[in-house]
């Protein structure tokens, strides 16, 4: 099947146009969306993607036409404005950032439906492929519009790369930032504004609803692997045009499926496997090193009791029956092994002793002397 | 008005007092993007209740679109609990997997469904007077009213029963816990009264604009007043008034209800915003300058008072020294003029016993910060706003 795939993608040029389109998205999606995530302003991304939508109609109901470009320049102006009354509603009022994001994306959009309600009942209108902003329609990409997406990726590249160490102090410590004489409004400013851009430019393929997860959870996935920006940008940046890619496969090479939802799903599952697997935060290494915490536990409580039993011994290496155990539960046969492995004790067919170290070992567990 | 637009108000006005009330605790508790997710994957629920059921009004629609819903709630809560990623990540990861999901849903089976994922998103109005409900052969009327109707009464009959346990938990949970109220059986109720309420709304109005109905109400409402009960019943009208305003502004224009509703509620909110006493844009940017001319003030008599030497009270050097412009340094100077707190002899300046004394109080003020002189210092301040 994979090759079946591979020969379409080799022979098809606009599979090739879309499969790169969604690559460089899911890249650049995953890269700006690094710093959204760490910023702790995840839904920006939707709300403001839901907010494109009057600008998209204004620039329609102006022009009459559909021009591609003009569309995203008034989706980029409306999202740029509707940042502004987030930061606005958040700076001013006492309203928290959930509440401010809530009402720009409902009533924007409210604004955008109005708009283009509107539009559909004038006599000439040519509506169609409007809708295609609000689910995302991959097929529609021409090779202008994905040269355009790889221009604006590799500005933002430049942007990232230029101004690293600001957004990095800005995004840890802005405090710091402002008093070692940065413009932190500027800089705040700057990546705000990418993010709309990376945003805008995946309107068109994965819609306006889906968008903020292309966002977050590249991002998202990487974080769990990392703990250093500059990784964590490429990692995600890596996860995203993968999840681009794979799902432009998929969903070309079955019937019925949009590219949009099947591109969110991967990058889901990117996610939900980071989450798992990760070898330091992941769910399953946590529950791992739970499980030997409880296993160590148990195997000090059993020492404690062999050393409880010897300590008032003359000769603590006296050898003693296992059966003395029996009414203490915290040992089992594998733990003894263990034990003798670690030179705590000594196994003699039933009989156990405790070894100087052992011994030592045991006297100091509580006082942590060792 | 015919007997449709009626309809149609009254359908409308009953959805925005459902939304509007839960929608007052989500704004409260900080969770107001709660409704926007499960606005968004509540579509895989509807899309299998519809699969099973083959009718947009089914009960057992609302069930499954429900679960979905308070499902939701509790991956986000499960995902947040893992500490793996912050709340709102947490909830952006969530719904558009789940949406997907129903997307993907629909297109699959495209061939024998009659659903439209605009149709669940956008919603429309407009239609809901011609789906009657027959009840042996009598005209009932709409099935939306009778649903949303019936969510609403249920609603309120919650809000009322559990009034004091939601004011407790919404805002101190310890509190509510240590009085045995379960705050968790409070936070659950409420996630699945906003469930279903978006699902009985969503026809209607969509589920994207679901939000603004629960947010933007009580949104502005919270910027005009703190009292809950207050909040609650404002909210109810300012929805009901938005949506008749909306309805008929829609009407003339001849576009969408729901999105005219929208609009209109966001215009009454950035009016809010805005002009709200104490808590709007103006009132608090008046508020900030003032503060910045009290500062100021202080620092200068502060200055003033810790000088003996004619130089550095000298009315050229002071602009240096402080590093004001000449225009703010100008009109400090002249406040505190006026208020008599200094005077004036041959550009240099000297405390009036008057100003001597404010000073000394908020130099004590400022090194022991003890609240009972804040009052009478606050006063003081009064003096020479003008």
């Amino acid at each position: 099947m994979i090759n079946e795939y591979l020969n379409l993608l080799l022979k098809d040029y606009t599979l090739q146009i879309i499969t790169l389109g969604t690559a460089v998205l899911g890249a650049v999606c995953g890269m700006l969306g690094s710093f959204a995530v760490l910023r702790k302003q995840s839904l920006l991304g939707d709300a403001i993607s839901h907010a494109s939508l009057p600008g998209i109609a204004i620039v329609f109901l102006v022009l009459g036409v559909k021009s591609n470009n003009g569309l995203l320049l008034g989706a980029l102006a409306s999202g740029l404005v509707s940042a502004v009354f987030i930061k606005g509603i958040i700076s001013k009022t006492h309203l928290k950032a959930d509440t401010a994001l809530g009402i720009v994306l409902s009533t924007f959009f409210g604004f955008g439906m109005l708009l283009l309600t509107y539009i559909q009942k004038l006599p000439n209108a040519n509506q169609s492929g409007l809708e295609k902003y609000l689910f995302g329609q991959a097929a529609t990409l021409l090779a202008s519009d994905v040269w355009l997406m790889t221009a604006i990726a590799g500005i933002s590249l430049l942007i990232v790369l230029l101004f690293w160490k600001e957004f990095k102090m800005v995004l840890f410590d802005p405090d710091y930032t402002k008093t070692l004489g940065f413009n932190v409004k500027f800089i705040d400013t700057l990546i705000t504004s990418f993010i709309v851009i990376a945003i805008v430019m995946g309107l068109q393929t994965v819609g306006v609803v889906l968008m903020s997860a292309m966002l977050l959870a590249p991002a998202a996935a990487a974080r769990q692997w990392t703990n250093s920006l500059a990784k964590m940008v490429m990692l995600a940046g890596l996860f995203g045009a993968t999840s681009g890619v794979v799902g432009t496969a998929i969903s070309a090479s079955a019937n019925n499926l949009s590219t949009g939802p099947v591109i969110v799903l991967i990058a889901t599952l990117f996610v939900v496997f980071s989450f798992v697997f990760s070898p330091i935060r992941g769910l399953l290494f946590k529950q791992i090193k739970l499980w030997k915490n409880r296993n160590d536990l148990k195997l000090m409580k059993t020492l404690m009791f062999m050393y409880n039993l010897v300590k008032d011994h003359e000769d603590i290496s006296h050898p003693h029956k296992i059966q003395l155990l029996n009414n203490f539960q915290g040992y089992t046969k594998k733990s003894l092994k263990r034990l003798q492995a670690e030179d705590l004790i000594l196994l003699n067919r039933s009989d156990w002793s405790l070894t100087e170290k052992g011994f030592n070992t045991a006297k100091n567990l509580y006082t942590q002397e060792l | 008005m015919t007997n449709a637009q009626l309809e149609i108000q009254i359908i409308l006005s009953l959805v925005a007092v459902a939304c509007a009330l839960p929608g007052v605790f989500l704004v409260l508790r900080k969770m107001a993007l709660i409704s926007d997710a499960i606005s968004h994957s509540i579509l895989p629920g509807i899309v299998l209740g519809f699969f099973i059921t083959q009718d947009l009004a089914s009960p057992l629609l609302i069930v499954m679109a429900t679960l979905t819903g308070v499902l939701t709630v509790v991956l986000v809560e499960y995902i947040q609990k893992t500490g793996l990623v912050k709340e709102d990540t947490a909830i952006g990861l969530v719904f558009p997997s789940m949406f997907s999901i129903g997307v993907i849903l629909i297109a699959r089976n495209a061939g024998d469904v009659h659903l439209d994922v605009d149709a669940v998103l956008l919603g429309e109005v407009a239609f809901a007077p011609f789906d009657r409900w027959m009840y042996n052969g009598i005209d009932m009327g709409p099935k939306s009213l009778w649903m949303i109707g019936t969510i609403l009464t249920v609603s309120i009959s919650l809000l009322i029963l559990f009034f004091k346990e939601l004011k407790v938990a919404t805002f101190d949970a310890g509190l509510a816990a240590s009085l045995g109220f379960t705050p968790i059986g409070i936070h659950y109720g409420l996630m699945t009264v906003s469930s279903v309420t978006t699902v009985g709304a969503f026809d209607a109005i969509g589920a994207i604009l679901v939000v603004a109905f629960m947010i933007v109400p009580a949104a502005s409402i919270y910027l005009l007043t703190n009292n809950l009960k207050k909040m609650l019943v404002y909210s109810a009208l300012l929805g009901v008034f938005a949506s008749i305003v909306g309805y008929w502004i829609a009407h003339f224009l001849d576009a969408s209800i729901a999105g005219t509703i929208a609009t209109v509620l966001g215009l009454l909110f950035f009016m809010v915003y805005l002009f709200a006493p104490d808590k709007g844009y103006i009132s608090q940017w008046y508020k900030i300058k003032q503060q910045k001319t009290e500062v100021a003030m202080l620092v200068f008599m502060l200055h003033i008072a810790n000088h003996e030497e004619e130089q550095e009270r000298n009315v050229n050097h002071l602009q240096e020294h402080i590093n004001w412009t000449s225009q703010l340094a100008r009109k400090v100077l002249r406040l505190a003029n006026q208020n008599n707190m200094i005077v004036i002899k041959n550009d240099v300046v000297s405390l009036t016993p008057k100003g001597a004394e404010f000073t000394n109080k908020a130099v004590s003020y400022i090194s022991d910060n003890k609240n009972a002189e804040l009052e009478g210092i606050k006063q003081n301040f009064f003096l020479f706003r003008g």
